[in-house]
This record gives C-alpha cells, sequence and structure tokens, in this order.
C-alpha cells in the first residue's frame, strides 16, 4: 500500500475506533442512568435511546473499525498474522463485534420492555447493558492499550516470514525463477 | 493501530512465545470458562431469551425512531 493511502486508512482505522470507544462510554453512561436513576421517564427515555444508539452509531463503528484495522494491517510490513499483538487485538475487535450483533436483540427487547415498566422492574432492565456496556469498555480500552504500547513477539507464521530461506524464495518468485 | 513500521521493529529479537501472550492466553481462556460455566449453571439467565416472556416473544411498541 502506498504511504499516503496507509495513513488514510490508519487515520480512518483510529478515527472509527476512538468513536466505538466513546460510544461505548455514552452508552454506559446512560445504563448506569437506567439502572440507578430514581426518574422512570428518564429511564425510559435512556432504554428507548438504547436502540437507535446501538443500530446507528455502535454497529457501524464497531464494523468500520474492524474493516479499516484489517486493511491497515494487510497494507503493512504488520501483516495479519505476523505479530501476536495484531492477532490479539483483531481477536478482541472481532469477540466485541459479534456480542454486539448478538446483543442487538436484547437492545431492540429491552427498550419495547421499558415501555410497559416502571419502578424497580425498569430498574432491573438497566443491569443487562450495564454489564455488557462496562465489559465493551474495557475490551476496547485494552485493544487500545495493544495498538499504542505494540508488545513485541513475532508468531510462528512471522518468524517462518524472517527466514533467509524464504526471503530467496519470494526473490527467486519475482525473478520469475522456480523457487 | 498506530503506525510504527520504520522504528525498527523488523529486528526485534524473537525467540519463542513472549510470556505476555501465554499470560494473556490464561487470563482469555480463564473468563470463556467463567463464561461458559454462568451459560450452563445460571439456569439460563444471561442472553436475549432472558428479555422474552414466558408465552413467547415480546410484543414490539414499534419504533418511533424510524
Amino acid at each position: 500500500m502506498k504511504p499516503g493511502l496507509r495513513r488514510a486508512a490508519l487515520t480512518a482505522h483510529i478515527a472509527f475506533s476512538v468513536g466505538w470507544l466513546g460510544a461505548v462510554v455514552v452508552f454506559l453512561v446512560q445504563a448506569v442512568l437506567a439502572a440507578t436513576g430514581r426518574d422512570d421517564r428518564l429511564a425510559q427515555a435512556v432504554f428507548l435511546m438504547m436502540e437507535p444508539t446501538a443500530w446507528f452509531v455502535l454497529v457501524p463503528l464497531s464494523l468500520a473499525s474492524l474493516v479499516t484495522g484489517i486493511v491497515s494491517a494487510l497494507g503493512t510490513t504488520w501483516g495479519l498474522w505476523r505479530h501476536y499483538w495484531v492477532v490479539l487485538k483483531l481477536l478482541l475487535n472481532l469477540v466485541a463485534t459479534v456480542v454486539l450483533l448478538l446483543y442487538t436483540r436484547t437492545i431492540n427487547l429491552t427498550s419495547a420492555a421499558a415501555r410497559t415498566s416502571s419502578g424497580a422492574e425498569l430498574r432491573a432492565l438497566g443491569l443487562s447493558p450495564l454489564i455488557h456496556a462496562g465489559g465493551a469498555f474495557v475490551v476496547l480500552l485494552v485493544a487500545l492499550a495493544i495498538a499504542v504500547y505494540k508488545p513485541q513477539g513475532r508468531t510462528r507464521y512471522g518468524r517462518r516470514k524472517l527466514r533467509p530461506d524464504h526471503f530467496m524464495t519470494v526473490c527467486h518468485k519475482v525473478g520469475g525463477k522456480p523457487a | 493501530m498506530i503506525d510504527r513500521q520504520s522504528s525498527g521493529s523488523e529486528g526485534e529479537p524473537d525467540a519463542g512465545t513472549p510470556r505476555w501472550v501465554r499470560v494473556s492466553a490464561i487470563v482469555g481462556g480463564v473468563l470463556v470458562l467463567l463464561l461458559l460455566g454462568l451459560l450452563l449453571f445460571g439456569g439460563g439467565q444471561h442472553g436475549p431469551g432472558r428479555h422474552m416472556s414466558a408465552g413467547g416473544e415480546l410484543v414490539s411498541q414499534g419504533q418511533p425512531w424510524r
């Protein structure tokens, strides 16, 4: 990938990932308000907002973060499977995205249930979003830390790519000769 | 994913699996086991199903944001 394109992909990845983390923080605050607040109308409003927040903010940002992350990795010498930190970050991103997609169903049902609930019943609905948003926040924070610190270590595949014999094979292939 | 391609990371010493990877794998494994334990022994109290009524799916009241 050309340097300009590489930086554009990286910029997009950082923007989507940080945006996702920020949206999760907002969702977490909403869940805290819904689970602990005393105002039923506020709690109901929060539950109603969770559904569009999930569909129009969280899901698009998570998918965009995943796609731009894969593009950034494949377009640079980091690769997708060469370094443990890239693999672990991909795994965290995938798990967070899949759990979010599965959880949207619960959010839809919780929003619907909140319309007819009140008092303690309404507060109890806020526990599940609170736990899931808290988990998502921790996972995304760990992914962010991994991206910044980039702990060393190559995978077996990454070490194989470093070997001189592999380098010679690539050189032969580029030159059109049999490896 | 912060770009650090030009920082010389290609020359890092790589011998076997780093300790942080093993520790992360153990922590991840414990978390997965805990989650499985909750799913199996939590009486099915986790997941989308717990937001459904006993008789079937909860009836949606419409989506005012659409």
